[in-house]
Order: C-alpha cells, then structure tokens, then sequence
C-alpha cells in the first residue's frame, strides 16, 4: 500500500459579503460593503492509501465540497500542502484531472442532449484512452450492470438513478486512480441505491480504484467504507476505523415516537421520565436516543407506554447528524 | 386587500433591482455610449444634408427622440419573453400557476418593481438632463399630461405583445428565436431605432397601421409638440387606446386557448 | 501521457463540434426559427442602414458604397465571435447555478473545453449576409481585384474579429466577479452595431476612445482602410492584426484568472 492523497494542515478562507436587511441595508450595499473572513476548511490533515474506499462525512456546510476542490485542483489552500499522487493538484491541474474521475451531485458532467455512449466516446478522446483500455472498461461496465439500454438513450431523457449510473460509469471510465463521489445516492430509492454501491464497491476491488465518498446517508457508509473521516465547521472531529466508531455508537438506538398534545411539552415530560436518556421534538416527532447499554429499547418504550398514548413509532439507526452531536459532547476515546 | 398583495410583489422587485449596483454602472455607461454614438452620427447626417430641417425634424428635434425613446426602451423593456419562456422550460410555470392570481397580472406586477426604479433611475434623470442641456427645447405644457397617459397605454401594450409572443414558447422550444425576432420588429416598426419621419412613405402609411409605433412614436410625438392640435392628440391616443385594448384582448385569449390545450395534452 | 498540441485540441473541438450539431438537430423547430430570427436582425440592420442613408450622396466624405463595405465588413467580422464563441452567453447561468464547476475536472484547458461545447451554425447566414454586402459594395465601388487584396482582406478580417472576440470574453467574465453581470455582455454585444460607422465622424476626444479606451475602431474602420483607401492607410490599420492578437490573448487570461477564482466559492 502507497499514499496517493497526502494532505498536511490545510486551511482554507474566504472572503464572504455580509449582506444588509431590508429596503434601507439594500441602499447601504449599493455605497458600502462589508467583508468578513470565513476559515471553511482548518487545518486539516490525513493521509489516504490507494485502493481505499473513504467516507468523507459531516453536516452541510462544514467544508467538505471545499477540500475535495482542493484535492481535485480546482482550489488553492491558503496554507498547507497536498499531494495527489505525488503532484500538487492546484499548480497541476490538468495533469490532476487525468487521474481522477468526479461526480458531483446531482450535477451531471454528461453532455445533456447526446446519448451516453457518444458522451463515453467524447470522453475517450479528451482522455486519451486507447483503444483497447476503453473496450475493456466496457465489457466490464457490461459484466457489472445492464449499460445496453442505457447507452442510447439521450442523457436528459434518464430518470435520477440512470443519470447517476452514467455518471459514475463515465468518472471511471479513464481508469482514474482516485474517484470523488459526492452525495452519490441523494434522492434515490433503496434499490437503486443498493445499486449504485454494489457497482462502486465492484469498481473500486477491480480496478483497485481510491474512492472518497461524501454522504448523509450512513446506509452508504456501511455499505462501503471502512475508514470514515469526521468535519465539522472545517475541523476534523474524527479519522479512523469505522468499526471504532461503532463500538462507541453502536448500541445507541433513536426511539422515535408520536403522541397526544403539544410536542415539546410531552417531550420534557418524557425527559424526566427517562433520565438516562437524551429527548428532543420536533414538529412530527419526539426522539429519544437511548443507550442500549444502559436501558434496552423495550425497557424505554414499556416504561413511555404507561405514562402516554403512543399513536405511532419508529426504531433507527443513530444519524450522522446525532453521531457528531455525541462527539462534541463527549468526545471519541 | 388585493393592492396589498400586488405591492409586495413591487416592493421584493424594488430590493433585487437594488441588489445590482454594478449593474445599474454598467447600464449607464452603455446608455452614454450609444448616446454619444447616435448624436455623433447624427450630427454628420445633418451636416450632410446642408440643410437645418430633415423630414420635419431639426437636429434638436431628432436627438430629444432618440435619447427618449432609449430611456423608454430601458424603462419599458422587463425581457417577458425571456421570464416566460425559461419558466416554461424549466417548469416553474406550474408553480407560478398555482398562486392564487391570474399569471399575467402576477408576472406583471413582479416586474412593477422594476419599472418604478428604472422610472427613477433612468427615465427621469435622463428627461431633466435632456430638458437642461437643450435649455427647454421639450415643450411642458399640457403635452406633458398628454405624455404621461401615453406612456401608460404604450407600456400596456407592450407588456401585451410581449405576453403575446412569450406564451408562443409554450409551443416552440426557441425562446432566443422568438425573442429576437420580436425585439428587432418591434424596434425597428415602433420608430425607437430612427424617427418614423425618416422612412419611406409607402412604410410610413402601413406603419400607422401597425400597433407598434403606439408604443415609442405616439409617446414621444406627443411629447415633442408643444402645440398639439386637439384633433391630433385625440386621434394619437384613441389609437393609442384601441389597440391597448385590441391587444390586451388578445393576450388574454391567446393564453387561455393555449394553457388549456397544454392542459389537456399534459404539457 | 501524450502532450496536448494542437492537433490534440482540433480533433477533440471537431468532435465536440459534431455532437453538438447532431444535438442541435434534435430540437429542430428551435433551430429553425433561431436562424429566422437571425435572418430578421440582419434585414433589420440592413433597412435601418438603407433608411438612414439613402438621402444623402455622402456623409463626412464617405459615399454610400464605402459605408455599406463598412457595414459589411463589420458582419463578417463578428461572425466568429457568434459562431464559435456563443458559450459565453451561458457562462452567467453555469456561474449562478453552480454546474460551471463540472468544465473544471476534465485534463484540458478550461477555456477552450467551454467554448467548444457549442458552434453557434446561425452565425453562418450572418456570414452570408456579410460576405454578399461586402462584395456588392467593392463592386459598386470598383475596387479591382487581386490575389494580395485577398491575402489582406481575410487576414484583416479574421484579425478584426479577434477584437470582438476578446470583448466578448472579458465581458462575460464579470460574472466570476459580479452578479447580473448580463448588462456587461449586453453592453459588448451592442458594440458591434457602433463598429459599422466611419471614425471620421466623431470629434477627436471620442475617435482616441474610441481607437484605444474602447478598441471598437478595429472591428471594421481599421482594418478595412488597408483595401478601402490603399493610397492613405495609417499606422494603425497595420497594427491591426497586432492588437486583435494582443487583447485576445489579455481576455483569455481575464477569462481563465476569473475562472479559477471563482470555481472555489460557488458549491
């Protein structure tokens, strides 16, 4: 195993307008403006071994979409150092590009009106793949999904989950060493999902190909990842095994229940009821996180049932959102 | 509290168009510019002709036209067929259907909010600008009245062809296509881009029947005559008034017939 | 990995070339009625050229023959600026929306990559229009005809173009700095409709501005006097191509630093 992205206390500023309120702040804005820096990324650092498959998570805005620009070459950090694959993507990126593949979201980088495979032929060219490479990759895209009906279809005519399809088929398609998959499953139903991970996970033991892999979604993380790396507000909260996490995690469940009357009241309500328990509301549901280890989750739900008329529950997984809420308050050993 | 409702709309139109500082530079610059083109190139035509009076109209006369009709056409052009066409294509217009107003009154007053600032913001400083460096050569009497409800119907009817052509995007893809060829007509038959006086007569006489020059000729001829014949004024803006009404009509029925056929095919 | 020479980049553009084609076939109706509405402007130009100067034998020393090669000159000059730079129209939206951020992950340049995705093929009746007007007038004109005048005309002219071209760029590349940055693009494109008229004809304060603050002169006036006026050509026609090449080259790098810049803030 070789590092392929190396990263050393990168941090990254920008220069953000603060906008006035209202008619007389709109007239203030048109003579004076006002700056403020904000630091997205903060000195960061990790280093990923080719072949991995990394799980690059934290809350909207924390900065994630901010370092992977940086390692596709597209940003410049104000300070600290990156290599990808031994080149300093910003001064390289052309060169970069060749070796990386991106999708990005719902945005797709297919050309909208052609059929994909004319998409996949343009995109041979600007990547210079030859000949036979390209014929490989296919017969192999072939052998991991069904492309035949998706390939003469113009790109604007696929529903979501084809787009997404295609357009991971077609960051793969030069045989990149690093793959950045954003959101990659957002908006998805669960068997396309577990479509698209099969594919990344086949793609990723074939070719030996580094993904990073940014989600909300911790179905994707389970599925594929087995380091997961932590931001928040441009800090690295977490970098390591995943299995670590879920040691630490793993027995919390999030209880989640409906009742009679306002719901925040309930919920205090509720928290002095079951003290060893964190409760919050909101508009349709009250949550309890419980500690399996400490309280079972029947044991919480027989002890509600006497006090409360439960009209509807749910049982889930503890989110990325409340996994990072737990590591601010109490820190990962 | 219907006006309520529709002051809203003007007063978020008043806050975006403020948003574009940079915009409203830029826009000036341009005006300059085409100004400082069209009194250069005029001055030669005149210079040329070895005459004071070309047409009917002296140099004065012709410069006071076209920079007003510029300030008109910035004051008046809120690119509707571009709105309409881009919220056809990306479906917003389903959105925009479902709130509770007619979707030509809605678009409409969306846009009143720019119109109030550009009103302000070009159209007036333009006229005082004109008035003071011509030393009055822009008669203020009674004309100016005659002016005012001028520039209402030709707005009317303006707002109305350009619904008229925006709603033609809900059958053809082409909202560049359309627009262009809407702008070029409109500008060239309504007499903004050179005084109608200047054209040929037999283009003259089918250009009064035409409803564009209601929307930059009639204003501005208007304006220019200080001393208008009662006859002239009346015949101007009943003219002015039937065609208003004419395309109002119109606009109104073309989308209704067209929003029903794509309501029945499903978009 | 090869290295990208031209070759690269001109069998990659003829590739993209052909799909966008047969994309552009696939909406066939709005092909259609954009090459009307393209055929509409240029009649339009065309009339309102006619208009102005069918009274007058000459204007400033410039016949009516001289002024339509002006006019034709001009056409054909900004007609690369359409065809294969027509992106830049668009570059706004991809800004605004976020989706420009997809051009910056492919292994080519970033500004060649943009511009190739779409040929504007209306530009060609522009070209038409142009190349008949141009050669109607040097025959009128009685020019004569030799293998070096057209050696000079094509090298003039495509130089020339490079003006607009490089307008073009820098204006469309406000939008990394500023929003609604469509009057800045606006306000280049309305320089093609100035860069038909004699120099001559503004006062001296406007011709320097004209020749070096805003380089609309080389668009067509320049350039066109080395055939137009072969006994008195000054030194700035044949600095022509010099300062086309230049302000190309500054626009590109305007184009590509704004670019860089922004591809960063926008998620």
């Amino acid at each position: 195993m070789s590092a392929i992205i190396e990263i050393k206390n990168i941090t990254k500023e920008f220069k953000v307008l603060n906008r006035r309120e209202g008619l007389k702040g709109s007239l203030k804005d048109l003579f004076s403006r006002d700056y403020k820096i904000v630091r997205a990324v903060d000195n960061i650092s990790m280093t990923i071994e080719q072949g991995e498959i990394v799980g690059y998570l934290g809350p909207n805005g924390a900065g994630k979409s901010t370092t992977i620009k940086m390692m596709t070459g597209v940003l410049e950090p104000t300070s600290g150092e990156i290599l990808v694959d031994g080149n300093i993507p910003y001064q390289n990126r052309t060169k970069n590009a060749q070796k990386i593949g991106v999708v990005f979201g719902q945005r797709s980088q297919l050309w909208w009106a052609l059929p994909l495979v004319e998409s996949f032929k343009l995109l041979r060219d600007i990547y210079q793949i030859p000949g036979k490479d390209y014929e490989e990759m296919l017969a192999l895209y072939r052998s991991l999904v069904d492309i035949e009906p998706l390939l003469h279809k113009p790109v604007r005519q696929m529903s979501l989950g084809q787009r997404t399809l295609s357009d991971i088929l077609a960051a793969f398609l030069h045989n990149p060493k690093i793959v950045f998959l954003d959101e990659p499953t957002i908006g998805l139903d669960v068997s396309m999902k577990a479509k698209i991970r099969t594919l990344i996970h086949a793609l990723n033991q074939e070719k030996h190909t580094t993904v990073i892999l940014t989600t909300h979604d911790m179905g994707d993380v389970d599925a594929l990842c087995r380091r997961i790396v932590i931001i928040d507000k441009g800090k690295m909260l977490y970098d390591n095994d995943i299995e670590h996490l879920k040691r630490f995690f793993g027995s919390y469940r999030t209880l989640k229940i409906r009742v009679a009357g306002d719901l925040s009241e309930q919920a205090d309500k509720i928290q002095k009821e079951v003290p060893e328990c964190s409760v919050s509301a909101d508009e349709e549901w009250i949550s309890v996180l419980v500690d399996e280890d400490k309280a079972g989750v029947m044991e919480v739900l027989g002890k509600l049932q006497k006090t409360h008329r439960i009209r509807d529950m749910q049982l889930e997984e503890i989110s990325t959102e409340e996994v990072i809420k737990k590591i601010y308050e109490e820190g990962v050993k | 509290m219907r006006t309520k409702k529709y002051l809203t709309l003007t007063r978020a139109g008043i806050l975006e168009a403020l948003q574009f500082r940079l915009s409203f530079l830029v826009m000036v610059i341009g005006n300059l510019l085409y100004l400082i083109v069209v009194y250069y190139l005029w001055k030669a035509i005149y210079a040329s002709a070895g005459t004071e009076v070309v047409n009917g109209m002296t140099f004065t006369d012709t410069l006071i036209y076209l920079v007003l009709a510029t300030a008109l056409f910035n004051f008046m052009e809120m690119y509707t067929v571009w709105e309409i066409g881009r919220n056809i294509q990306s479906g917003k217009i389903v959105l925009d259907l479902l709130k509770p107003m007619d979707y030509r009154k809605y678009l409409f007053w969306s846009y009143s909010g720019s119109f109030v600032t550009q009103f302000f913001l070009t159209f007036l400083p333009t006229f005082i600008a004109v008035s003071v460096v011509t030393h009055g050569a822009v008669p203020l009497r009674m004309n100016l009245l005659y002016f005012v409800i001028s520039v209402v119907m030709a707005v009317s009817i303006n707002y109305s062809i350009d619904f008229i052509v925006g709603t033609i995007c809900l059958y053809t893809e082409s909202i560049w296509g359309i627009n262009i060829m809407k702008q070029v007509i409109v500008l060239l038959l309504s007499g903004a881009t050179i005084p109608l006086a200047f054209f040929p007569e037999t283009l003259k006489t089918v250009m009064y029947y035409l409803p564009f020059q209601s929307i930059y000729n009639a204003p501005l001829s208007i304006l220019l005559n200080g001393n208008p014949q009662p006859r002239t004024v009346l015949v101007t803006l009943g003219t002015q008034f039937a065609w208003c009404i004419a395309m109002f009509v119109l606009s109104k029925l073309f989308w209704k017939v067209s929003l029903r056929q794509i309501t029945v095919n499903g978009g | 990995m090869k290295r990208k020479g031209f070759r690269f980049y001109f069998k990659i553009y003829c590739k993209i070339l052909a799909q966008d084609l047969k994309s552009k076939m696939s909406y066939r109706a709005d092909f259609i009625i954009s090459t009307i509405g393209m055929i509409f402007t240029n009649i339009s130009g065309f009339v309102s050229f006619w208009i102005l100067f069918r009274n007058f034998p000459q204007i400033k020393g410039w016949d009516y023959y001289e002024m339509l090669f002006l006019y034709g000159f001009s056409l054909i000059s900004i007609t690369p600026v359409q065809c294969f730079f027509d992106n830049n129209w668009s570059l706004r939206q991809y800004v605004y929306s976020g989706d420009f951020i997809k051009y910056c992950f492919r292994p080519i340049n970033l500004f060649f990559y943009y511009q190739s995705e779409v040929f504007d093929v209306k530009g060609l009746g522009q070209l038409a229009f142009g190349i008949g007007t141009l050669v109607y007038a040097w025959i009128k004109i009685g020019l004569g005809f030799t293998p070096l005048m057209l050696l000079k005309i094509t090298v003039f002219l495509l130089t020339a173009s490079l003006i607009m071209i490089a307008l073009q760029n820098a204006a469309a590349a406000t939008c990394f700095w500023i929003q609604n940055s469509f009057y800045v693009l606006d306000l280049a494109y309305r320089f093609r409709d100035y860069a038909k008229y004699p120099i001559t004809i503004f006062s001296p304060v406007f011709r320097f501005v004209f020749t070096f603050v805003m380089p609309i002169a080389f668009i067509a006036y320049y350039p066109s006097l080395v055939v137009l006026r072969p006994d008195t050509v000054p030194v700035l026609s044949w600095l022509s191509p010099l300062i086309g090449i230049a302000f190309f080259y500054v626009s590109y790098r305007i184009w590509m630093f704004g670019a860089m810049k922004y591809s960063g803030t926008g998620s």
